[in-house]
């Protein structure tokens, strides 16, 4: 091997370690209680939300030690908690999980922050019989394989679709938009998009005359020009536009939607809406765009400010968006399941996870109870950006904290 | 479709083009030059984009003057790169396993450095060209027109550069003939390492550039990355005119195209093109083109 070869390798060497060690990270223990297995993004590129849910995990974590643990079989067992940090890869997602219940012994595993990594993870743990609750998947894919031990604290993307239908319903039975409206929908070529235009379709289909679909097509995640689809959507001459999108390509839309002149009387991007960094891309232009979302702290439960100061008090920080509460929520269910089995087999927790309700919880509708397929139904709550930076709930009408514009004034 | 939708759409693949050809010109050089193919090239625009964010944060600069200031600043750069890393490489006068091995890891790791000063939230400039120039029915959005000028205009300073002066004319030769080139006096060593800080500066001023259009993270850069090829593999390796004229058979190609198919399928557009290219004319449509042209 000559000089300049030898030099080569040795940089090809260093690249890859460079690359390795800032890829993966691992934190985790043993000992006696019960272990919890964690497994999220906290690098790439799911690792912010994935940072929020573990630490809403860990919050509830630390209030359940704090009061001395859980109670089984009338002894007192802390929880020990086994982190693993999978990077946002899929593949590495699933041998943590499998590592997490094999090597730690965990007696049930949480995580799968995301539909891509909440899938790969969904396969590990019936082939262990460990009860698995994802926090942060919603895709019905993960829920109707029949799955025995898998759980999800999020409610499904295609009530979120109905949930945004139903609201716009709302808006036609209160006067302020007609009957027999339009829709153009476009939405991501993902299985959250599939189910958020599916649950559209479903009401449509069981709420005759009051919309009819004119335009629905998927979209590539990423794409880096939608003049040609935004053209297609203006051709259609709808009266409402849906779509379902990730953060990135909702500012990229909405920002060619703005500068193709486009306009409709209601505007939604799925889940995506209120974010700041939409705001700050498009300052007014995000402005009464409407979202169907998890979790918001201005619910005027008396647990929601609890757990906000609690949280802020555990972070320094008060909650970004849904992704701590849905993790806190799925915890807090975990250990009581735990308590309600009053043993640590994991059969029996899986049954007692079937049974479980968490009568404070933080979702819409303040109580969380798992459904037949695993997953909650709790419902979603509507806001809706205003002019001057303001976001009000504006339905389910119990909980809002403003009134709905529609239609959406033009400019 | 009426004329106006016509001339609407028409626009909107010109202006696309623009920046199409701005990204992909970069990643042609150097792979002209040295036959390396730069998958760090995404990696180079991510960086150009944050750049021209921290510009406008910081600073309050105008991004298109971020856009600007990226030149420079990432011709350093990649001279930088060129001489830690990329000197290093066995010469070769084809695409080895090991420049593949080394530009892929070096994005790796420049993404995840990304990520670690920046975490994976979405960031986007809020410029002041948000709205549209209005010529009578016709809607021209300003933001891409400005990103368009700037495009072209740097494209045209660079085929200036590329054919006359003496840096430019031994690129061209090394281009067309590694061997022959060298033999009558050019320094590959040298001309290589100009070459890839100029292909770096062109990839760091098109993720500035794209900042202004576009929300970024670290991930940014990777679909824009597989366009490059297809305009690279369309225009053929030569010239800023082959690369401009590949950007625009692309942009047409996906503009129109998603008129007729559904929008899901606009990846299938370019792999498809790519792949019918390869097949049917392997050196590029420019070069079916020049051989048409010569035999005239």
């Amino acid at each position: 091997m000559n000089r300049s070869s030898h030099r080569f390798t040795v940089i090809l060497l260093l690249v890859a370690a460079v690359a390795g060690l800032i890829a993966g990270c691992k934190k985790g223990g043993g000992g006696d209680g019960i272990t919890i297995g964690v497994v999220l993004p906290i690098t790439g590129r799911e690792g912010k939300p994935g940072q929020y849910q573990r630490e809403g995990i860990e919050l509830a974590i630390k209030q359940i030690n704090d009061k001395g643990g859980l109670t089984v079989n009338g002894k007192k067992l802390q929880l020990k908690e086994v982190f693993y940090d999978d990077g946002s890869d899929s593949a590495k997602s699933a041998s943590l999980v499998e590592r997490a219940i094999s090597s730690d012994s965990a007696t049930a595993v949480l995580g799968g922050y995301s539909t891509a990594l909440g899938q790969a993870e969904s396969v590990i743990p019936d082939r262990y019989q460990t009860p698995w609750i994802t926090t942060g998947a919603a895709a019905s894919t993960i829920f109707n394989h029949g799955y025995q031990y898998t759980f999800g604290t999020l409610s499904p993307t295609t009530l979120l679709g109905g949930i945004t239908a139903e609201f716009l319903g709302a808006q036609v039975d209160q006067g302020k938009l007609k009957k027999g409206l339009k829709i153009a929908m476009a939405v991501e070529n993902t299985d959250h998009g599939v189910d958020y235009a599916q649950g559209i379709e479903d009401w449509i289909k069981q709420h005759p005359g009051y919309f009819t679909i004119v335009f629905n097509e998927k979209f590539d995640l990423g794409s880096p020009d939608f003049s040609g689809l935004l053209q297609k959507i203006k051709s259609a001459k709808a009266d409402i536009f849906l779509a379902d999108a990730h953060l990135a390509d909702y500012i990229t839309m909405q920002r060619q939607y703005l500068q193709n002149g486009l306009h409709h009387q209601m505007i939604s991007y799925g889940a995506r809406g209120p974010e700041a960094d939409a705001k700050k891309a498009l300052g007014a232009g995000t402005d009464y765009i409407f979202a169907g979302i998890w979790w918001s702290k201005k619910l005027q439960y008396p647990q929601e400010q609890k757990f906000v100061n609690d949280y802020k008090q555990f972070t320094g920080r008060e909650p970004d968006s849904w992704y701590a509460a849905t993790a806190y929520d799925g915890m807090r269910a975990l250990a009581l399941a735990i308590e309600q089995a009053n043993s640590t087999d994991k059969t029996a927790i899986r049954d007692a996870l079937r049974k479980v309700e968490l009568k404070d919880s933080l979702l819409p509708g303040g109580a969380m109870k798992f459904g037949p397929n695993g997953q909650v139904g709790n419902g979603f709550l509507i806001v809706q950006n205003k002019p001057g930076d303001k976001v009000d709930i504006v339905f389910p009408k119990d909980v809002a904290t403003g009134d709905a514009i529609a239609p959406i004034p033009a400019k | 479709m009426t004329a106006v939708e016509f001339i609407n759409l028409l626009i909107s693949a010109l202006l696309l083009a623009g920046l199409y050809a701005a990204v992909a010109v970069g990643m042609t050089i150097i792979y002209g030059v040295m036959k390396i193919v730069n998958l760090a090239h995404a990696g180079f625009m991510m960086l150009g984009a944050y750049f021209n964010y921290e510009l406008f944060e910081w600073l309050h600069l105008d991004p298109m003057a971020g856009a600007l200031l990226s030149l420079p600043v990432f011709f350093v750069f990649g001279m930088g790169v060129h001489w830690l890393l990329v000197r290093w490489l066995p010469k070769s006068d084809q695409p080895t396993l090991s420049s593949l091995l080394l530009m892929f890891g070096f994005w790796l790791v420049l993404q995840n450095v990304g990520y670690l000063i920046w975490g994976n939230s979405d960031r986007a400039i809020l410029t002041a060209h948000r709205r549209t120039l209005p010529l009578g029915p016709i809607t021209i959005p300003t933001a891409g027109l400005v990103v368009f000028i700037a495009a072209v205009t740097c494209l045209a300073v660079l085929q200036f550069i590329l054919h006359k002066s003496w840096f430019g004319r031994s690129v061209t030769a090394l281009i067309q003939n590694p061997y022959a080139a060298q033999i009558v006096g050019v320094d590959h060593q040298k001309t290589s390492q100009l070459t890839f800080g100029l292909g770096t500066a062109f990839a760091g001023f098109a993720g500035a550039l794209m900042a202004m259009l576009f929300s970024f993270n670290p991930d940014f850069g990777r679909p824009f990355l597989v366009r490059a090829f297809v305009i690279i593999v369309l225009g053929g390796l030569e010239s800023v005119t082959g690369v401009a004229f590949g950007a625009l058979i692309l942009a047409l190609i996906e503009t129109f195209g998603i008129l007729f198919i559904p929008a899901g399928y606009q990846p299938a557009i370019s792999f498809g093109l790519l792949v019918v290219v390869l097949l049917v004319f392997p050196t590029g449509i420019a070069g079916l083109l020049k051989r048409k042209w010569r035999l005239a």
